[in-house]
This record gives C-alpha cells, structure tokens and sequence, in this order.
C-alpha cells in the first residue's frame, strides 16, 4: 500500500480516494479529489493556480528546503522486515513531523517579518524626502537643515545677480 | 418522446458527441512535445531536420508530410505550413516549450516535501 501524491495540488491521496487517469502512452496521473481532476482536464498549469503546493514552493511561500524532507521518498527496491527498524520507525515519525511543523512556523513568521522591515526602510524614507509636506509646528527639523536651506537661497540669488 | 429532459429527444440523446470531441484527446500534450523535443536536442537536430524525413501516411491532411513539431499539428501543403508558422498560436507555443519543463508527478511530489525516489543500487551493470 502506498499514499500517492495527487498530480494537480501534491496533497496525499489515502487508499480508496480519488481518480487516476492513465495517457494513452502509459503515463500515470494521479487526483486528489474532482477539482484537481477538473483542473487538469481544464488544462491549466499547477505552477500558476495559486492553492497547489507546487505554486507555493515556486514562490516561497513554504519551507522548500530542509532536513525533514529526506525521509519520506519513494523507495523502489525491497527491505527485508526489522522489527527493531519498524519500531524506530514509528517512534521518529511524530518527532520528524513536530520539527518540521515548528520550522515551518518559523518560516512563515520570519517571511512576514521581511515584509514589515522593507515597509519600515520605505516610511522612513518617505519621512526624509517629503518632511515638508507636514504642517510646520508638527516638525522638529535637526538644527543642521534650515542653514542648508539659506545657503541654497543664497547661491540661487547670487546666481540670479550674476545673470543681471 | 419521454425520458428526463424535455427539451432533448431521444434521438439527439443517442448521438454521442464523442466524435465531435475527437480531435482533443488526439492532440500530444504538452509533456510529451517538451520531451520529443529534448530528444531531439540531445541528438543535435532541431525542428526543421526532423520534418524533413516523415514517413507517408494516407490518412493524414498532405500525406502527413507537413508537420508541425512544436504544435503537433499536421497541413495540407507546404505554404499552409508557412503561414502556421507565422501565427501567433505557433510563436506562444514555441515560446512555451522553450521556457521550463513542464509540472510532471515528481515535481508534485518534490513540493509536498517529499525527497528524491530512492532506486537503490544499480543492480545490472549495462
């Protein structure tokens, strides 16, 4: 027995659930459920739909890559039976899944996190270029910038007086 | 008359739209052009080598002699070729098959945080 992936949207497909769609040149597809099987009739492309895994690994949106990830592959060859195996087996399965829950938390927080910082970069720069657009007792300009401002005046005068 | 719906009679019910529908289940999709195409890459040809030498067949519009690879289509003469290959349909699918693989089971299966399939040792050595 084997849990399969569905073709359109990577989710695991239990015994008993789903459709499978064999290509006249023996390729196997594999659905989930009738939306995914539609999807793939409709033609579309799993990479563009935005609710599949595959779009959202392409797009960063999950953890990608990870420790985690090479346990569970699909083993074409024999094992012979070990009880011990076994029994290890099962007990590092909900280990495994717990860590890769808490690095996927994390990986969720530290990518919303990302977001805010270059927010904060762009209304701190915003504040720097258009200070003057506040009203002018809510500003408490740094002491440096009015004499900025007179040497420019200045120049522009002199400049003018030059030209005359 | 009778059955379920009233607006179709029975003789319409009895035709099967199948055959009308026929020529999109004959069409190559698009996995198996990409891979035609990388065949053909990796013997050093490209499209226009391969169009060169097809075999004779009655059934096919222009005895299956004018044939777009990219597009899996098949024309009636050479000039029909040309202007096909001058559509905007032929340029967005060149474009496509140009661009990245396309989404095969082992990338669904990659994304649902699966490793690559184990196979083992090779076993023959051939």
């Amino acid at each position: 027995m084997r849990l399969e992936k569905c073709w359109f949207c990577s989710s695991t497909i239990y015994p008993g659930h789903g459709i499978q769609f064999v290509r006249n040149d023996a390729k196997i597809f594999r659905f989930c459920r009738s939306k995914c099987h539609k999807n793939f009739k409709m033609k579309r492309n799993p990479r563009k739909v935005k609710w599949t895994k595959a779009y959202r690994c392409l797009h960063g949106k999950d953890m990608t890559q990870d420790s985690t990830f090479e346990f569970e592959r699909k083993r074409n060859r024999p094992e012979r039976y070990d009880r011990n195996v076994t029994e290890q087996t099962l007990k590092a399965i909900p280990v495994i899944i717990k860590t890769r829950h808490e690095r996927h938390k994390k990986h969720i927080t530290n990518r919303h996190k990302d977001g805010k910082t270059k927010q904060r970069e762009r209304d701190v720069k915003e504040l720097e270029q258009d200070i003057e657009m506040l009203p002018k007792k809510d500003i408490m300009l740094p002491t440096q910038k009015p004499k900025v401002v007179v040497k420019v005046s200045q120049q522009q005068t002199e400049e003018k007086l030059m030209e005359e | 008359m009778g059955g379920k719906c009233p607006h179709r009679k029975v003789k319409k019910r009895r035709l099967s739209h199948k055959t009308a529908r026929r020529g999109k289940f004959l069409v190559k999709a698009d996995d198996a052009v990409y891979d035609e195409l990388l065949k053909l890459a990796d013997a050093g040809k490209d499209a226009a080598d391969a169009s060169q030498q097809l075999p004779v067949d009655e059934d096919l519009p222009g005895m299956g002699q004018f044939y777009c690879l990219h597009c899996d289509r098949y024309f009636a003469s050479e000039s029909v070729k040309e202007e096909h290959y001058r559509s905007k349909r032929h340029k967005k699918r060149i474009k496509q098959m140009s661009g990245p693989a396309p989404h095969t089971q082992l990338d669904a299966e990659l994304a649902a945080g699966m490793g690559m399939p184990d196979n083992g040792l090779k076993l023959m050595s051939m």
